[in-house]
């Protein structure tokens, strides 16, 4: 298990999508996790996150970000500094 | 970071008003939060709240429900939350529902699909070019036009046949998406310049056809995405990656614009636009104080910068063309205006004959635009008032919320046009005769009201009027008249019930109904199509179903005589008695004692009923109501045939 928290900014982010408290947003969320998470608020999850952190991912890999942890790294990897 | 603590501040006000169940401060903080930020999850935010409050904000706030089933081969579901937001600046809310990606045809005919279950006030239908006439791109390619005005002629026809099969069966109003120009083309920007076959110009036919189309389809607009794209740009419009990756049509960056394209067309389906508009002078309609200033003094004409108020006066004299009156209201001295209007008549696009009426001198404005709404019997949410003073701006607004106030910016007098043309009061999908004739009228009726006061009794005023009733079917008054005037009257409107096009034919698809139209003329002018009665026979009993009179012709016996000419025709058909309905409103007080004014009798309520419905009857055997001896009858199956 995780200790690291998810940056609040992600997580309200999240939060606000997919409709849940910012307080069940952590590193092991995933699209199994929540109910409301499914294909469509994926794409809208997607396209917030692009918009929020100014990025862009590769289309094939957007089906892949089904976790926040992954989320997460693949921001990073893009060089988002995240608060 | 400020903006952030800002943005915090706001949510937080928002949830607090949630918690408060105060539908109004959710709605300002919404509108707050999403006018500083354009972060996504802001207006998911937004949205989520106002879903939440959706009945209060229909309840407290007055807002329009709008059941909404989107037809739809693209992906729309992130633009929702977007439409949400335009919808309630807009007065509306909306329950929404999307169909499927590739049912689209089903659902449209099939009566017993989906969206006939769902059963929508409002249908959007968002198609993209591959759905509409996937084939053009190829056959434009050369430029030369082989199989293209076929193709555009068949892909029109397939949309016509769509549209008119579901009208059939199904009320409710259509949006129908246009296409956008496409702009990344195999022959490029001079090809589509100069070839007359290129794809732009085939996709532009297509539009223009499919407009046509809407306008012969009850209760539907044409939605015309192409201008927006090209006032956003065409470039950012379309995100190449998004749409072949999910088939998202518009770029996540517009579709707050694209919203707000769509509920502004929707909302000239439910809604009428406004009726006057209220000028300033000074610094408004020319530039300059005429008191300090002096008639040469005031800017406007050809040169900089009296040509922006010049450019001003072309918008209005435009507006008025379509049947939007103007009036002047201005703190000014009115013999000096008259001179002014003479003496700088060939600097001014618009004359004194051009206003239906002027309101020139010191009073308070909003005492002068009620006055206005009286003299011309509109209500005070038909006006729009323009004023370069952010003081007198404030004054009206305050004292007449009602009426929509526009500031004109009095450094930068070449915006005042665009400011109007963005804004959706005069939005309008169809133009009659009725509205283009509408100057003449209300001048009438100003002459009118001088006469009354020069004159004796009532009936020898009444009289010497000359007015002239014809009977005309409902159906062809023509029925976007009749439509018009069962969505707009609310004075003088006895059930105020608010049929669509549909809903009319619908009900007069019956023999045993009587829908009439009235038509009045008199000796200073045509008011066109007025009034509209719809009565269906049961038995031997007549029931009015709706009764409805222009509020500009009341009180001279035309409800009388439409009455009258009903119960004859009732008659006729066999009826003995006839039974009239009272629905109170906010605003039909003035017909509240209708029935009893013509004889009928009061039918005793059950007592449990307590939505102030009454019922009157009369016996048409013994006292059936006549027409009065002032007016003179024309028409259908009037008495004197």
């Amino acid at each position: 298990m995780s200790v690291e928290p998810v940056p609040s900014s992600l997580r309200e982010l999240l939060a606000d999508i997919l409709e849940v408290s910012p307080d069940d947003i952590r590193l092991e969320t995933s699209t199994e996790s929540i109910e409301t998470w499914d294909s469509f608020r994926h794409l809208q999850l997607i396209l917030a996150i692009e918009g929020e952190y100014g990025v862009q991912f590769d289309p094939q890999r957007v089906a892949d970000l089904t976790t926040v942890e992954m989320i997460l790294s693949d921001l990073r990897a893009k060089g988002v500094e995240l608060s | 970071m400020q903006t952030d603590q800002v943005r915090q501040n706001i949510r937080t006000q928002i949830k607090q008003a949630l918690a408060r169940q105060d539908a109004a401060a959710v709605v300002k903080g919404a509108m707050e939060l999403t006018a500083i930020s354009t972060r996504p999850t802001d207006t998911m935010f937004s949205s989520t709240c106002l879903m939440e409050m959706s009945t209060l904000i229909e309840k407290d706030l007055g807002a329009k429900r709008l059941r909404t089933y989107i037809v739809r081969s693209v992906t729309v579901e992130p633009l929702l939350p977007y439409l949400t937001m335009e919808a309630v600046k807009a007065n509306y809310v909306l329950d929404v529902h999307v169909g499927g990606y590739g049912s689209y045809v089903d659902e449209i005919l099939n009566p017993t699909s989906a969206l006939s279950q769902y059963n929508p006030d409002l249908v959007v239908i968002l198609l993209d070019l591959d759905d509409i006439a996937g084939q053009l791109p190829e056959l434009c390619a050369d430029g030369l036009g082989k199989g293209v005005d076929e193709a555009i002629e068949q892909s029109a026809a397939r949309i016509g046949q769509l549209l008119h099969s579901f009208r059939q069966s199904n009320s409710a109003r259509i949006v129908l998406q246009g296409l956008v120009i496409p702009d990344t083309t195999s022959l490029g920007d001079i090809g589509d310049a100069n070839l007359s076959y290129s794809l732009p110009s085939a996709v532009r036919e297509l539009n223009k056809r499919l407009a046509s189309i809407c306008s012969g389809v009850r209760d539907c607009a044409f939605f015309d995405t192409d201008r927006l794209a090209a006032r956003f740009g065409r470039r950012s419009w379309r995100d190449t990656r998004l749409f072949l990756s999910s088939r998202l049509q518009v770029s996540p960056a517009a579709f707050g614009v694209y919203a707000e394209g769509i509920v502004r067309t929707f909302s000239a389906l439910f809604r009428a636009p406004r009726k006057v508009l209220c000028t300033d002078l000074d610094n408004t309609l020319w530039g300059g104080v005429l008191g300090e200033d002096g008639i040469d003094g005031i800017a406007t004409g050809s040169s900089f910068p009296g040509n922006c108020f010049y450019e001003y006066q072309r918008y209005l004299k435009q507006l008025s063309a379509r049947g939007i009156l103007l009036a002047i209201v201005s703190k000014n001295n009115d013999a000096d205006v008259r001179e002014a209007f003479e003496a700088r008549s060939a600097d001014l696009a618009v004359h004194l004959d051009d206003f239906v009426a002027t309101k020139i001198s010191w009073s308070e404005k909003s005492h002068a635009i009620r006055e206005l709404s009286q003299e011309l019997s509109l209500g005070l949410d038909s006006f729009v008032f323009v004023d370069d003073n952010p003081v007198e701006c404030a004054a009206v607004e305050l004292e007449l919320p009602d009426v929509v106030v526009v500031n004109a910016p009095l450094l930068e007098p070449w915006k005042l046009v665009e400011i109007l043309s963005t804004q959706s009061f005069f939005d309008a999908a169809s133009v009659t005769d009725d509205d283009v004739n509408r100057l003449n009228d209300y001048k009438a009726q100003t002459e009118r009201t001088k006469l009354e006061s020069n004159s004796g009794g009532r009936d020898e005023f009444l009289g010497s009027l000359g007015i002239i009733c014809t009977f005309v079917d409902a159906l062809q008054a023509p029925l976007a008249r009749s439509v018009q005037l069962m969505a707009k009257t609310n004075q003088f409107n006895l059930t105020t019930r608010r049929y669509s096009a549909h809903e009319i034919e619908e009900f007069a698809n019956d023999e045993r109904v009587q829908a009439i139209a009235v038509r009045v003329r008199d000796r200073f002018g045509d008011a066109g199509v007025v009034g509209l009665a719809l009565a269906k026979l049961e038995g031997d009993i007549c029931h009015i179903d709706s009764l409805l009179l222009s509020c500009r012709v009341i009180g001279r016996g035309i409800e009388t005589a439409l009455l009258a000419h009903l119960s004859s025709k009732a008659i006729e058909t066999g009826a003995r008695r006839l039974i009239g309905e009272f629905i109170p409103t906010k605003k039909n007080a003035p017909c509240a004692s209708f029935y009893l004014d013509h004889g009928f009798s009061p039918i005793a309520q059950p007592s449990y009923s307590t939505d102030g419905v009454q019922y009157y009857e009369i016996d048409l055997t013994t006292a059936a109501p006549v027409s009065p001896p002032w007016i003179t009858l024309e028409g259908i199956n009037t008495n004197e045939r």
